[in-house]
């Protein structure tokens, strides 16, 4: 039962969406009876093992109310890009700039000034995009629905804006200091120039 | 609606409304308008907090639009070339190349811990119960394998099969030797080389065997040679099978060959 879990995970991380526990049980744990609630814990438990000593990934729990779990990659990151198909590749492009502009800007962004800022890369709400398509449902749904980006209404606004923050999918992939050093790259400046967010990405 | 105005960090604006909000609360006596005041108080907390969020990252100003242009450096921007944009006029001009977000791609991925994604090889499977798996046959062991397939219940197939595997092995050797001979007619073969499998020994007890068969069908023949060596050659084949197998002696020759003496 403990590689069938596997394999589902492994298949259902495809989308890069959360997969809830729920799923889990339903798919592999065909008892439903309240006695094995334990068992399916412990063979959550060692899917996990499996994927970190065969496949060198972690199983993460997201959400501990809503039990929802992502896979992350546990190997040294020099090989990633050998790994990523190229669209692939693209969109994870596009949202490092966007992650890098919501840390630079202190964690939160309103919509409008994302988009005033992806306007600047040639990239608009409105308009198709040659290599994204219909890049405001990428940012707006599938990155949100993936946990990458966090998007809460603004209380009391009308019409109604968002603000967008780091998701938790982010926050495990990545990290404050990898993006800051991203951004230095970018702009060939040690990361320290930037003496709040280098503080904080140390902390 | 005078948000931006009110988060411009040099404007009082916000706390001139708050001031008039003060004074136009003394005129209050109607609930309704109580409660609009409170609405606005929320309001302007909210745009007090945006205020304060900003001042803390203006203590280390990012430039966005630093770095925009940086990175459409990095993505390969031309900006000698001026491209033909229906846009509005405050996008900077020049050329991004097709493989701007490609080129940003090679070095995002170094940034995330992502799972790569899994994908079949071949494609799924039908859902049927599964096929017994083929097993790895060894080139050798084609027909044997075939009858070792068959099902418990119909035991009289498994042993013709198993008759016909023997006859298919004794056939398959015959041709080797044959197709030996061809390349070389005037040599025959060292039995010994001909029949050791250097990796088994049952392998070559089995070998042995089959060419017993072909011996006894008169359809290769052992001599010995100078060094008392026994060698194989296949019998040319002619019209007159029958009469030459009868003429020819037959000989019963035992071999002893032991784990030891194979090595």
């Amino acid at each position: 039962q403990v590689s069938e879990l596997v394999q589902f995970l492994l298949v259902k991380d495809q989308k890069k969406i959360p997969i809830k526990r729920a799923d889990m049980v339903k798919n592999i744990i065909r008892d439903n009876k309240d006695a094995y609630k334990d068992a399916y814990s412990e063979i959550i438990n060692r899917a996990g093992r499996t994927l970190q000593e065969v496949f060198g990934l972690q199983l993460v729990e997201i959400d501990a109310k809503r039990h929802t779990y992502i896979l992350i990659n546990n190997l040294p990151r020099a090989e990633s890009k050998y790994l990523c198909r190229d669209k692939e590749k693209e969109k994870m492009g596009l949202l490092l700039v966007i992650l890098s502009f919501i840390f630079m800007k202190g964690n939160s962004v309103k919509d409008s000034a994302l988009w005033e800022f992806l306007n600047l890369l040639r990239v608009y709400p409105g308009k198709q995009h040659k290599v994204f398509g219909d890049v405001r449902k990428l940012v707006t749904e599938e990155f949100v629905r993936q946990k990458y980006l966090e998007s809460t209404l603004i209380p009391l606004t009308d019409p109604p804006e968002f603000k967008y923050q780091w998701g938790p999918r982010a926050e495990k992939e990545t990290s404050k200091k990898d993006v800051l050093n991203f951004v230095a790259k970018i702009q060939g400046k040690d990361p320290t120039f930037w003496a709040s967010q280098y503080s904080e990405a140390e902390a | 609606e005078n948000r931006e105005a009110m988060l411009n960090s040099r404007s009082n604006r916000l706390t001139e409304a708050l001031e008039e909000a003060n004074k136009l609360f003394d005129g209050v006596c109607r609930a309704r308008e109580a409660a609009l005041d409170a609405q606005f108080l929320v309001i302007a907390s909210n745009i007090g907090k945006e205020k304060a969020n900003e001042l803390h990252s203006e203590m280390s100003a990012f430039d966005s639009t630093a770095f925009a242009e940086d990175l459409l450096t990095f993505m390969g921007i031309n900006r000698t070339e001026v491209e033909e944009t229906d846009d509005s006029d405050d996008v900077p001009g020049g050329f991004l190349p097709s493989d701007a977000w490609q080129t940003l791609g090679e070095e995002a991925p170094m940034y995330f811990r992502r799972a790569p994604t899994f994908h079949y090889m071949m494609g799924s499977f039908k859902s049927e119960p599964p096929v017994p798996k083929q097993r790895i046959e060894r080139q050798k062991k084609a027909s044997r394998g075939k009858a070792e397939r068959a099902m418990p219940a119909q035991l009289k197939e498994m042993e013709e099969s198993h008759q016909e595997a023997t006859e298919k092995e004794v056939e398959r050797i015959l041709r080797i030797l044959q197709s030996h001979f061809e390349n070389d007619p005037d040599t025959p073969i060292s039995f010994f080389d001909f029949v050791i499998d250097p990796n088994s020994f049952a392998h070559t007890v089995e070998n042995m065997f089959h060419v017993s068969f072909l011996i006894r069908d008169g359809l290769a023949k052992i001599k010995l040679d100078e060094d008392e060596l026994p060698i194989i050659e296949p019998t040319k084949p002619n019209g007159r099978v029958e009469e030459e197998s009868r003429a020819r002696p037959r000989n019963q020759v035992v071999i002893s060959l032991d784990q030891k003496e194979w090595k």
